[in-house]
């Protein structure tokens, strides 16, 4: 999860790389994201988010789609 | 998470902050009051449960996310406290831990050219760019280091 100048510089940092296929973030997104889900973390009553749950803190900062995804009907959800 | 993992967790991330490193087990115990046996199979659950990542083979802290205990390219002024996080979403999230007032510094991997952004107040004040993720959600604790 890195910051780059451009679109330009991920394209040349990663040229031909499959990590291309990554996903793209403004700063705002990249913030609002930070800020959800760390803000709570020296919380006494802090826990894990549920994949459900970490999905709709994604989906708070307009961040949906496969690359997104942790539950799956088929493998259950990833917890991260 | 048990009473005991709880307690841990908590004085891991007080000491982290105010040290800017993170404890070693004999540390937590002697703040705790309890053995550091019990420390460490604390801290051994909480990286099975993600909540610590620690140092290969050792009962030593690597990561108490965003906490990052070794100097990265993302460094976090905030709470007048430097400390730095794994990747910029972790050095925002620093920023958004210790109140949502500071400053990270890192540098395009690219170009290596200086970047700062700047949050105040819990909004951003500064800095530009885009953020790239290469690895899917599923996968980010396959290889918690790189991501």
């Amino acid at each position: 999860m890195l910051l780059f100048r451009s679109e330009e510089h991920v394209r040349r940092w990663y040229q031909e790389s499959e990590m291309l296929a990554g996903a793209t973030l403004t700063l705002e997104q990249q913030w609002e994201l930070a800020r959800v889900w760390y803000s709570d973390r020296l919380s006494p009553g802090w826990r894990r988010r549920t994949p459900a749950e970490a999905e709709g803190v994604f989906a708070s900062a307009g961040l949906t789609g496969e690359f997104w995804r942790l539950t799956d009907p088929d493998i259950g959800g990833r917890q991260i | 998470m048990a009473e005991l993992d709880t307690e841990v967790r908590l004085a891991v991330y007080r000491f982290f902050v105010d040290h800017g490193r993170p404890p070693v087990p004999v540390e937590v115990a002697s703040a705790l009051g309890t053995e550091q046996r019990s420390v460490e199979d604390a801290f051994r659950r909480l990286a099975d449960a993600h909540v610590l990542v620690l140092a290969p083979g050792t009962p030593y802290i690597w990561m108490a996310n965003p906490l990052s205990a070794i100097p990265t390219p993302f460094r976090v002024e905030a709470w007048g406290r430097t400390l730095f996080g794994t990747c910029i979403w972790d050095a925002l999230g620093v920023v958004a831990m210790l109140g949502g007032t500071g400053t990270v510094h890192t540098w395009c991997p690219d170009c290596g050219e200086p970047s700062s952004v700047s949050v105040e107040d819990d909004r951003l004040r500064s800095g530009r760019g885009i953020v790239h993720f290469a690895v899917p959600a599923a996968h980010w604790w396959d290889d918690i280091g790189f991501n």
